[in-house]
């Protein structure tokens, strides 16, 4: 499925990328000083979408973005008042505020593996802790969305879903059977995982090569000057 | 497995099968919550996040917390809910707030000895209000963000900032607080009500 996965960047660096575009971009740290580079920062999340070959997200997301920037200014432009203008402003305001931020998150999510991301994180010293936690989160996300798909329609056809007849009923049908068969998967995917050494004393190795490339530095240069202009702005 | 278990338990470190189970829940825990946020994905209604995923995370969350009965549990998976919201794009903020909230939900839950019903459920309300920190952008530095945008107009300004007025962060913050007992509550309700009669418990 992942075969053809494109420019592939450490995930170190995305994890970068993500902090400066959710501290510049919605946090707004910084300013004016640092106003001008927001719009760059803004678009890097789709270009790296696009260099990872997920064009269906990526164009999603510039047509949600440029839609409610487009909505923003001829609503100024316009000068609309009353009720419907607040609306516009609220949604998307908040669209575009955290748009970029969402995209960013789900390049992270879609184009890093389980092992890879493993991996960067062994190299910044993160504790087991966490990161097993976290792998075996990451494995079994597509389980539990599998699981509830079929419970959901299984449910529909006894009219428990949205619109149905039953639909007050919906929080307790659906989540008691996913937790339940979820909980039991979970039983033997913990069996199988201790199996595997997970949790064990021994230090576990790792076959993914994490290191920085060329596209890396050019990322890391690019989320450098907004850090830099943001200390210059203290500074002074 | 139950070898390991018994033999695991009686050290305070958390074995591999804690941190797997933790793994397991925090998956379970966000995929219920990316549905329901999804159901108010119209940016309008996002404050009621604050409510719905408190009451309905509250029942994967008491499941959780049968689970749990070492010092550290709670606070890794609140780390690591905060971090996903940090992730999927809501700012750093919960990613502050889980480690914070975590660490006193787990001094909560350790005062009962990880037994105590009340206690788990003061626990949840005080793991709820990591949710909190996905709002507190909006709140924090309002005019300074928006000052960067005066391309918009300053009519524009000034209606975002009505619309985020600062009263409406107390009170996201107390229903996050709130919803997180009474979803906890939900949550034992089941747990009495299916979980222990199909043995999972």
């Amino acid at each position: 499925m992942k075969l053809d996965r494109g420019i592939l960047m450490d995930p170190r660096t995305k994890l970068l990328i993500l902090i400066t575009v959710t501290t510049f971009a919605l946090g707004g740290a910084g300013g004016e000083a640092t106003a001008k580079m927001v719009p760059v920062l803004c678009m890097v999340p789709f270009v790296l979408l696009l260099t990872a070959k997920r064009f269906k997200t990526a164009l999603i997301g510039i047509i949600l973005f440029a839609g409610s920037s487009l909505l923003l200014s001829s609503a100024n432009a316009h000068n609309m008042g009353g009720f419907l203008y607040y609306m516009i402003l609220g949604c998307c305001g908040l669209l575009g505020r955290f748009l970029p931020c969402i995209m960013m998150g789900r390049y992270l999510m879609e184009s890093t593996t389980v092992s890879e991301f493993t991996a960067a994180m062994k190299k910044i010293h993160v504790s087991d802790n966490i990161i097993i936690p976290l792998s075996v989160m990451f494995r079994f996300f597509p389980t539990v969305m599998d699981e509830a798909d079929s419970i959901g329609s299984a449910m529909k056809m006894r009219g428990i879903s949205f619109g149905g007849k039953h639909s007050s009923k919906m929080i307790e049908y659906r989540l008691v059977p996913l937790m339940t068969c979820c909980v039991n998967i979970g039983e033997e995917l913990s069996a199988a995982a201790l199996t595997r050494g997970l949790g064990g004393k021994v230090k576990r190795t790792n076959i993914c090569k994490v290191g920085f490339h060329f596209q890396d530095y050019i990322a890391i240069a690019i989320c450098i000057v907004p850090w830099i202009l943001l200390i210059m702005d203290v500074v002074k | 497995m139950d070898g390991i278990m018994t033999q695991n338990s009686q050290k305070e470190k958390l074995s591999g099968k804690d941190l797997i189970n933790i793994g397991i829940y925090a998956a379970i825990y966000l995929v219920i919550m990316t549905a329901v946020s999804m159901l108010g994905f119209i940016p309008i209604m996002m404050p009621m996040l604050a409510v719905l995923c408190p009451l309905v995370g509250g029942i994967t969350m008491m499941l959780f917390f049968t689970k749990v009965k070492k010092f550290g549990m709670i606070t890794i998976i609140t780390v690591i809910i905060g971090a996903f919201l940090w992730v999927t794009g809501m700012g750093y903020w919960p990613f502050i707030f889980g480690i914070i909230c975590g660490v006193l939900a787990d001094l909560v839950a350790r005062s009962g000895n990880y037994t105590s019903k009340k206690k788990a459920v003061l626990s949840h309300g005080i793991m709820s209000i990591t949710i909190f920190g996905c709002f507190l952008p909006l709140y924090l530095d309002i005019n300074g963000y928006f000052a960067t945008r005066t391309s918009f107009g300053s009519e524009y300004i000034e209606a975002l900032t009505k619309i985020f007025q600062p009263w409406t962060a107390p009170v996201i913050f107390g229903c996050s607080f709130v919803f997180g007992i009474l979803g906890a509550l939900l949550g034992q309700h089941f747990l009495k009500k299916h979980f222990e009669k199909a043995g999972i418990v």
